[in-house]
């Protein structure tokens, strides 16, 4: 995933020109004028941005305990290897600072790189992939305003043979989102399910994936069973024995908002990272109140399935 | 065929064995917080992990009070909450730390922030309780206890796995 330098800087030579052609004639012809690149055709608005930045759950993979947010550098164990997240702050020279906005969109939904490379599957642009056109632009716009850091991508160590052809394989066979709105939806059951599906990404944690690493959509938000490289997740669907169906969706959004149980028993851990932001950055806690809501109703209607995930290594048949 | 026998019954004994184990460790849903406290030790450790989990219900019949807009009901709750904190401290002597308690080592380390905090529970479940009595603002009250909850949690309780 951490780009073979050679790659790179050819990618920069040439892609680079072009992009910067297209950004210099998109931002000149403005709103009414032809578009040299229909998915990211004007610049997005910061403001709006951050707010999409904290329903992602700050993109907090890419920003490590100390700080800064986004520079990447964390580690992520999964079955597959272990991959370090990258870069993306606007540094000129670790970061995407030199990235077009079509180069930085296609890293977050399609799984493409800069140098043309495709991206692990860790990096989970197979759900970003429904995010809409507006929201990728003014995350995108957002981005560029974050601190640049100086911090080098750290090359992944995966475990799969010839790991670049079967990146592309994987995102071939499984990886494609599906056509992304143009914006999102702005209410409702629609939103919430938007927000889940494709912002949040609760299922990035809380759905099992299976051998091949793709979500198990059967077993969708029902908990994740700890093994080597996969962290415990527990069960969020409505079922009421081993979910969270006794929760109403007010006790979902208060979660999301403060970390608070109904019990008043706060998450630690992972689940508080993405609600309190990491180093600063922006989490949960930090979304407009109604999005979370929406959240929380869509989570309420989500099939609830009976699954105990398994919290600890039983050695043994497990 | 007496050489099947003794098989057929170790397979039975087998299965039932299983079925036992099985329904030993079917666990309630995480989300309800709960834990199963036979597997820590008797003594100081199970005691303060009982403890806290009499708090947890009363903070969970508070949030339910607040929800349902009945203040009253938050008093006891409350003065039960500030009734156990004296007591709690006292189960943290040296040595209990680790054998499956969530207690991390701060605890000991930095000791006086512990107490502290503690006491600041007991202080502010009091003033929740006296709020509630007297028709005070019970949400300020309430919400400044949880956040002493959630910041004693923080710096001295060990994530639960996969948090």
């Amino acid at each position: 995933m951490a780009a073979v330098p050679g790659l790179r800087c050819r990618g920069r030579r040439t892609g680079g020109a072009v992009a910067a052609g297209a950004l210099a004639l998109a931002s000149v012809s403005g709103c009414g004028g032809r578009d040299t690149d229909q998915r990211v055709p004007q610049a997005g608005d910061a403001a709006r941005g951050a707010i999409v930045m904290a329903l992602a759950g700050g993109c907090g993979c890419h920003t490590p305990k100390e700080g800064p947010v986004g520079s990447g550098g964390v580690e992520i164990a999964t079955p597959f290897g272990t991959f370090y997240s990258t870069n993306i702050t606007p540094d000129p020279k670790t970061g995407v600072g030199e990235w077009s906005d079509a180069e930085i969109e296609g890293a977050i939904r399609r799984g493409v790189l800069r140098d043309g490379s495709v991206e692990s599957p860790v990096m989970p642009y197979f759900a970003y992939a429904g995010m809409a056109d507006a929201d990728v632009r003014d995350l995108i716009a957002y981005l560029r305003t974050l601190p640049p850091a100086e911090r080098a991508n750290r090359a992944a160590e995966p475990k799969v043979p010839l790991p670049r052809l079967a990146y592309r394989a994987w995102r071939l066979l499984f990886g494609r989102g599906g056509a992304a709105p143009a914006a999102a939806p702005v209410a409702g059951l629609e939103r919430g399910r938007y927000l889940t599906e494709h912002v949040a990404i609760c299922g990035d944690c809380h759905t099992p994936r299976n051998r091949l690493g793709t979500p198990d959509r059967s077993l969708a938000l029902a908990g994740v069973s700890k093994r080597p490289g996969v962290p415990f997740a527990p069960n969020i669907t409505p079922d009421v024995e081993t979910g969270i169906g006794k929760w109403d969706a007010g006790d979902i959004a208060n979660l999301l908002a403060t970390g608070f149980k109904p019990d008043f028993d706060n998450v630690q851990g992972a689940m508080a990272e993405v609600i309190d932001g990491v180093a600063g950055g922006p989490g949960y806690g930090k979304a407009p109140e109604p999005d979370l809501r929406a959240i929380a109703e869509y989570v309420k209607t989500v099939p609830p399935i009976h699954h105990v995930p398994k919290d600890e290594d039983d050695g043994g048949d497990g | 065929m007496r050489s099947n026998q003794p098989g057929i019954r170790a397979a039975g004994a087998c299965a039932i064995a299983l079925a036992i184990a099985t329904a030993l460790t079917v666990r309630p849903a995480r989300g309800d917080s709960k834990e199963d406290h036979s597997k820590l030790p008797p003594g100081p450790i199970r005691d303060r992990a009982d403890l806290m989990e009499g708090v947890g219900k009363n903070a969970k019949a508070i949030g339910g009070a607040l929800k349902a807009g009945k203040p009253a009901d938050i008093e006891k709750p409350a003065a039960d909450i500030a009734s156990v904190m004296d007591k709690y401290v006292t189960l943290f002597p040296e040595g209990s730390q680790g054998h499956g308690s969530r207690a991390k080592p701060a605890v000991w380390t930095d000791r006086k922030k512990f107490d502290e905090l503690a006491m600041q529970l007991k202080d502010q479940a009091n003033a929740l309780a006296a709020a509630a009595k007297s028709g005070g603002d019970v949400k300020a009250a309430s919400a400044s206890m949880f956040n002493t909850c959630k910041a004693c949690h923080t710096d001295f309780r060990e994530k639960m796995e996969g948090e």
